[in-house]
């Protein structure tokens, strides 16, 4: 642990150090607008303590969610919101390149994570997901299961297929995969087998929530590949949130 | 005859001498009546444009960090627990953190009051957790500090779930917390938290859920 922390705190100042490396000249904004505000916080409540006349140059220094951090000509730093900002314009005149919100359609990457229910036995779920198309995906997801017994964590890797993915708010999703668990006991004696290879077919469904914000469904059918005389088929359902990029 | 043939040699290479001077300027070639007349080409300016790259805004949504305090262990005394946790803030409200811990625990009063009696191993006095949790600003705000320093605040309150290994047990745990984060820079923040870890045990002969409270010190950088 001490050693983690080490590690942490040198990946925390090569950050910096490359943050501060890398100074790309920054994005600067004229307003058009009458006036635009500069709040003292990145959140609806906090005051507006200046205000940046038409015609003034503003540059844009980062984004923090729905907010941008933005220092006026004279100095002063402060937050600007989303929707203020991209009615500002670019020096040469056009809109001020503020990136819209991501298509939820079309999106690329999703990281989720989510409880259920896996032989069982209580079940925390992560996953990562990277669109190949709008409807099909691949998914990592990494779990683990805790029971009386024994303790499992399962690793998959799969592919999943949105059936109908214009539908915005519930689109059914089916997906089929591969994957390994590793046993550990609870309790002794050791548990038969401490790995297996398995394979799954999946059922489920997801939607939108709001902005980034996405819920997943999903059920899941194991055939556990095992060495002994009977064949085992694990069921799994959970239910997650997802943030998609 | 032969002078008469070398004169008109010698006219006819002065003759085209005369031509080599006037080879730049040709007049208007006539134009034959009943040929067509070419198409005019128009010419495209072969100009590259210049292309303009508008720097990318960086965004700043992540938090890392670590903590550091106190965790009691129920039945186990109040320890010592350090960790790390990262967080993305998804919008001005709502957050997802994740946690990685460790804490070491005492002796119960059993094991005290009976020395003989050893309730877990040591290797089993490890405690260790990871939570994945949602989180939400319930109180955003501004702290004052004298007259001429204020300092963006939230209390947010946290739920969520994970693993404790304990007792060299894995077990699920539900954990609840509330916090308050103080924003020292707009890039450094100090967060003081308090959270609840719920498992099952059932060391002591009965099945009951634990409560593990700690009380931590933190401190993050946004990334």
């Amino acid at each position: 642990m001490p050693r983690l922390l080490a590690l942490i705190f040198l990946l925390q100042a090569f950050l910096i150090g490359a943050a501060h490396a890398k100074k790309n000249s920054p994005l600067e904004l004229v307003v058009t607008r009458p006036f635009l505000e500069m709040h003292t916080g990145p959140g609806r409540g906090y005051p507006v303590f200046y205000v940046v006349g038409r015609g003034e140059v503003v540059t844009v220094l980062y984004s923090r969610t729905d907010w941008y951090r933005v220092r006026a000509a004279r100095g002063e730093e402060g937050w600007v919101r989303r929707n203020d900002l991209a009615a500002t314009e670019l020096e040469s005149g056009d809109p001020a390149p503020i990136p819209p919100y991501p298509d939820f359609t079309a999106h690329r990457w999703e990281l989720g994570a989510g409880y259920g229910v896996y032989n069982r036995e209580n079940l925390v779920s992560g996953d990562l997901d990277f669109g190949l198309t709008d409807s099909l995906d691949v998914e990592l997801v990494l779990q683990q299961a805790f029971g009386t017994i024994d303790s499992r964590n399962i690793v998959t890797i799969g592919m999943r297929n949105t059936l109908v993915p214009e539908w915005k708010w519930f689109s059914p999703t089916a997906g089929i995969g591969a994957g390994y668990q590793k046993i550990s006991d609870n309790v002794p004696p050791a548990p038969l087998e401490s790995h297996n290879e398995l394979a799954y077919a999946s059922l489920g469904a997801r939607g939108f929530i709001t902005r980034r914000f996405m819920w997943r469904f999903d059920w899941r059918a194991y055939y556990v590949f095992n060495q002994l005389n009977k064949s085992e088929v694990l069921e799994e359902w959970k239910f997650g949130l997802a943030v998609f990029f | 005859m032969e002078i008469r043939l070398s004169s008109v040699l010698l006219a006819a290479l002065l003759l085209s001498g005369c031509g080599w001077f006037h080879r730049g300027d040709k007049g208007p070639a006539p134009i034959p009546a009943d040929e067509p007349q070419p198409e005019p080409t128009i010419i495209e300016p072969q100009v590259t444009r210049r292309v303009v790259k508008t720097p990318k805004i960086k965004s700043k949504d992540f938090e890392l960090g670590a903590y550091y305090g106190a965790l009691s262990i129920e039945d186990f005394g109040t320890n010592p627990i350090y960790g790390v946790r990262g967080a993305y803030h998804v919008t001005e409200d709502i957050f997802l953190e994740a946690f990685l811990a460790r804490s070491k625990a005492g002796k119960s009063s059993l094991e005290t009051t009976f020395p003989d009696i050893t309730v877990i191993s040591a290797s089993g006095r490890q405690f260790t957790y990871y939570d994945l949790d949602v989180g939400y600003n319930i109180l955003p705000g501004e702290i004052f500090l004298g007259r001429g320093h204020a300092f963006n605040s939230a209390l947010y309150v946290t739920a969520g779930m994970g693993e404790v290994k304990f007792a060299d047990k894995n077990q699920f745990a539900l954990n609840f917390g509330v916090g308050e984060r103080l924003l020292i820079t707009h890039w450094l923040a100090a967060h003081l938290d308090v959270r609840d870890h719920v498992f099952e045990s059932d060391l002591f002969g009965l099945t009951k859920n634990v409560h593990n409270v700690e009380a931590t010190l933190g401190l993050t950088i946004y990334y």
